[in-house]
């Protein structure tokens, strides 16, 4: 949880995760994955390890909970939905992250028009 | 928000505790992603095993993950902690001499260290077991009560004022007459010291006055002894001293009168008016309670006009007063704080040497371990890491060391408590308090880090710039280990040579108080002390027939000689008079020379060896109505009549009312050590009792020398006493050898630990000494081997191994002796008849060192030179 890069990075992480179990329903690790790397067009390319420590944050936040259940294979696989504190948490950061993408989108035209 | 933290937190502590099961869940959480990886990259057409590597790929690793996982839902720097403390409990277990050695020598620095810290706390540190004790202060010299009533009553500093004096007085109640004793209070004592009675109620200030009420309040002992705690006992009415009191309190258990033992309080205006009546007679500690905004210089400040005050209105008993406060804490610790302190600063060096091999120990391991912490550096473990995992090591054995040392300390402090000194006396409360624990815990901790770093550092030292050069570094650390630890043995055997020297000192000094002269015989005495109740004893006459009977029943057995005298040496007790020389220009009232003046009867002087060196002894005929004599000591012979004759002069009591009477003196005898062994007489006299004036001089102590066992005639001598008087106490039993012996308890204290103290210091000293040399020497094992095989005759290997001993002694000496003369020079106020640069000592302790560091450096040396030169050359 230090150093800045990875700061935004994990925030924005914890924020797509939270998203797409909003938007699908519980998923498990390798189907939040997926489906970040659909969604973006495969512009995004995330370690698939790295979902797993954000969702051990979300996890032990109250955000998302776990659950084991069976995959499409008819495995055991742990499946992760939302809560409803995560919701909150999500319609916040979603919110932040609008005001903040607004702001840097009017910077940088600010900046372009001189 | 904070709401979220503290589930983040329990969160975290769950995972901490269930790391396995967890690591189970995400092992197959993960398996199954990689399944589905896979399977998902076969569908896009890839071969099974390019399906597989290309997940592994995009998953990063199983471990790797699984770590960071960890990592993410736990402590990860605890994690890491308990992987080192894992990994080292058991490599502590693989290599149990090292353990074993690690740990005593920590623990017999921290056990030493506890132990004597134990006492220094009690002492020195933990306040009294009084209400705001620090607000309690004395005053250097002991007050008589009309003094202490007076200052009192001019003074504003104070919220109460209490004098205490003790006596003894027969008790009764029991199974046969015994002596109690009695602490003479005034009412004030009470508030003063900030304690009342459990049960019952303090004496009033009404009922402190002359001719009061006979009251009086028991100890919480008297009363379990005496009367099995009974609560019916207000009221009830006790005989002391012949008189009846009555009961109206009962004091908390745990209660003493600091320096005072008491089984019952009572008023000293009530029960010794005589004293409390007469401004002369000194003889209170009085205890004062400060007001709250009071400073102890305040209260000094506002003492000295009263000091002239008191001085010019009675000049006869307050003349050159000067009062000092001393805090009460520091009064009690008093005569035991420099030997404390210098315990303290002996026992704190021995903790370096022991520190020293401690630092030492990890370093050859250190050294041993290099190759595996190399492979480790070079695998790309971190720095910090390394020397963490060192650290956890080390104070994971300073812990063990220190809970090692904790239990020793306590053993030890019970040891230290039976054979403390008299003037430990007062500190019943030695314990493993808060403050004890957490001095342990700090002392391990500290050197856990200290010494735990010096090997780390010295470690990481090598690996500097080469960390893959694994064989090459070998050499490098060595030689920065082997230097590193050279200096801990110089800094070892300076420091035990010091312990030595303080030893040495002590030793000596009591070696040669021994062999002093106490002017007497002490072998074969056997004493005891009787006091005479008041009642039946209040005139001269009647005191004589007891002494003289109770002389004629003792004398009557055969091959026992029996005499008495007031004070006896040794005893810690003396009076002293003013007195007046006939003839002699007159000085003023009040400065009058002092005499130490004990009354005797019986063949005191024969019976106690002392010489006569002029006149004659005491006859028969100095009895009641003739000339009043006395035999005076060498010391007054001296002081008073240098050279020339005392015998016939006069002298007279310079504080007597009426007539004066006039003693002759008939004879000069030997000087005694009366106050310690190590301190001369005063000038005293000598008076017969038969011829006494002082009715008030009621005690004495017998002294009986027999040929034969002592220890068998007390029962004897107990009968001869009860034969004058059936109802009289005999106390104080005890031999004369056991008297002179607990007069150096202290000294013996001192030195029996400072002694044990040294000698554990020389034995780690010679264990760090003889660790390097046979460190060094298998380090040269090869280099050995060569120069055998190139010739080398055996006794040059000696005298190369030899060498590095000798110099590392030669070091450690001379930064010892240099150590010596400038600390010892510290205790010198604890040694008797030696200087602290005594070079005999100095010499001796030299010589015990260099042999036994020779000898540690011998046996390595040996081993050298009857190496085999091929399997030498063999060596790795």
């Amino acid at each position: 949880m230090s150093g800045d890069k990875s700061e935004i990075l994990q925030g924005t992480l914890d924020l797509m995760v939270l998203k797409t179990l909003d938007a699908m329903g519980p998923l498990h690790g390798y189907g939040i994955a997926r489906r970040i790397e659909q969604v973006s067009d495969d512009a995004l390319q995330v370690n698939q390890g790295t979902i797993y420590l954000c969702l051990v944050r979300l996890v032990e936040k109250g955000w998302a909970k776990a659950q084991w259940g069976a995959s499409e294979n008819n495995r055991k696989a742990k499946f992760y939905a939302i809560t409803k504190s995560g919701r909150k948490q999500l319609a916040r950061e979603a919110e932040n992250w609008g005001r903040v993408a607004g702001a840097i989108g009017r910077l940088l035209r600010l900046a372009s028009g001189r | 928000m904070s709401f979220t933290a503290a589930r983040v937190i329990a969160s975290r502590v769950r995972a901490f505790f269930k790391t396995a099961s967890l690591d189970d869940d995400f092992h197959k959480e993960l398996e199954e992603h990689l399944e589905l990886l896979t399977a998902d990259n076969m569908k896009a057409g890839m071969s099974p095993e390019e399906a597989r590597r290309a997940a592994l790929l995009r998953l990063g690793g199983i471990e790797l993950n699984k770590e960071r996982h960890r990592e993410a839902r736990s402590f990860p720097r605890l994690d890491a902690l308990l992987q080192d403390l894992r990994c080292e409990v058991r490599v502590l277990r693989r290599n149990p001499a090292f353990t074993a050695a690690g740990v005593l020598t920590m623990a017999l620095g921290i056990g030493a260290n506890t132990a004597i810290f134990s006492v220094v706390n009690a002492v020195l540190l933990r306040p009294l077991p009084y209400p705001d004790s620090q607000r309690l202060v004395t005053m250097k010299a002991n007050q008589s009560l009309l003094d202490m009533q007076d200052i009192a009553g001019w003074t504003h500093s104070y919220e109460a004022a209490g004098g205490v004096t003790y006596q003894r007085l027969d008790f009764s109640g029991g199974t046969e007459p015994v002596q109690i004793d009695a602490a003479l209070i005034n009412a004030g004592l009470f508030r003063a010291l900030g304690v009342m009675p459990a049960i019952g109620r303090p004496i009033a200030p009404e009922e402190d006055r002359f001719g009061g009420p006979r009251v009086v309040i028991l100890s919480d002992g008297f009363w379990r002894q005496y009367f099995d705690a009974s609560a019916g006992i207000l009221g009830r009415a006790i005989t002391l001293g012949g008189n009846s009191y009555t009961v109206i309190g009962v004091m908390p258990s745990g209660f003493a009168i600091p320096q005072t033992r008491a089984d019952v309080l009572a008023s000293l205006r009530v029960v010794y008016p005589e004293g409390a009546g007469y401004r002369g007679v000194h003889f209170l500690r009085t205890w004062w309670r400060l007001k709250q905004s009071v400073t102890l210089a305040q209260a000094q400040a506002e003492l000295e006009p009263l000091d002239r005050r008191l001085a010019s209105l009675y000049p006869a008993e307050n003349l050159d007063r000067h009062t000092v406060l001393v805090p009460a804490r520091e009064w009690l610790a008093g005569k035991s704080r420099p030997a404390l302190l210098m315990l303290l600063a002996a026992v704190s060096m021995l903790l370096l040497v022991a520190c020293a091999n401690y630092a030492g120990l990890l370093l050859a391991r250190a050294i041993e371990r290099q190759q595996e912490i190399g492979m480790r550096v070079a695998l790309g473990a971190s720095r910090s890491r390394i020397v963490a995992q060192m650290l956890t090591e080390s104070l994971l054995l300073s812990l063990l060391g220190g809970l090692a040392g904790l239990a020793l300390a306590a053993a030890g402090v019970r040891w230290l408590m039976r054979l403390k000194p008299d003037s430990l006396d007062q500190i019943s409360g030695v314990r493993t308090d808060v403050r004890v624990l957490l001095f342990a815990l700090a002392v391990a901790l500290i050197c856990g880090i200290i010494f735990g770093l010096v090997p780390a550092w010295g470690a990481m030292k090598s690996f500097a710039g080469h960390s893959t050069a694994v064989t090459a570094s070998r050499l490098t650390a060595t030689r920065a280990g082997q230097r590193l630890r050279n200096v801990l043995v110089v800094a070892q055997l300076a420091l035990a040579l010091v312990l030595l020297t303080g030893a040495g000192l002590l030793i000596k000094g009591l070696w040669r108080l021994h062999s002093v002269d106490p002017g007497f015989r002490p072998e074969n005495l056997l004493t005891m002390f009787i006091q005479l109740p008041p009642s039946r004893y209040s005139g001269i006459p009647a005191q004589t027939r007891f002494r003289r009977d109770l002389l004629a029943n003792m004398n009557a057995v055969p091959g026992i000689q029996a005499a008495m005298i007031s004070e006896l040496p040794l005893s810690g007790e003396w009076l002293f008079h003013s007195f007046v020389l006939e003839g002699r220009a007159p000085v003023p009232k009040g400065s009058e020379p002092e005499v130490q003046a004990r009354s005797i009867m019986g063949d005191y002087f024969r019976t106690m060896r002392i010489p006569l060196r002029a006149g004659r002894d005491f006859t028969d005929g100095d009895r009641e109505g003739a000339p009043l004599a006395a035999v005076v000591n060498e010391t007054f012979s001296r002081t008073y009549f240098p050279n020339r004759s005392p015998i016939g002069a006069r002298f007279r009591w310079a504080r007597e009312e009426g007539p004066p009477h006039w003693f002759t003196i008939v004879g000069v005898v030997g000087d005694v050590r009366h106050f310690a062994l190590e301190q001369a007489d005063e000038p005293a006299v000598y008076m017969s009792y038969a011829q006494s004036l002082q009715e008030w001089k009621r005690w004495m102590y017998i002294v009986v020398r027999s040929r034969g066992n002592i220890a068998a005639l007390a029962p004897l001598m107990k009968r001869a006493v009860w034969k004058a008087d059936a109802l009289v106490p005999v106390t104080h039993l005890r031999p004369m050898p056991d008297i002179m012996r607990a007069s150096t308890s202290q000294r013996r204290f001192n030195m029996l630990l400072l002694g044990i103290f040294a000698a554990v210091a020389l034995a780690l000293a010679a264990v760090g000494i003889y660790g390097v040399i046979s460190y060094a020497v298998t380090q040269r094992t090869q280099e050995f081997g060569i120069r055998m095989a190139l010739g080398a005759g055996r006794t040059h290997m000696m005298r190369i191994v030899l060498g590095h001993g000798t110099a590392l002694l030669s070091c450690g000496l001379a930064v010892g002796l240099l150590a010596s003369l400038g600390l010892t020079r510290l205790m010198s106020g604890l040694l008797f008849g030696v200087t602290s640069q005594d070079p005999a000592t100095l010499a001796t302790v030299t010589t015990v060192l260099a042999l036994v560091a020779l000898l540690a450096s011998y046996l390595p040396a040996r081993r050298a030179m009857n190496a085999d030169p091929t399997r030498a050359l063999r060596y790795q």
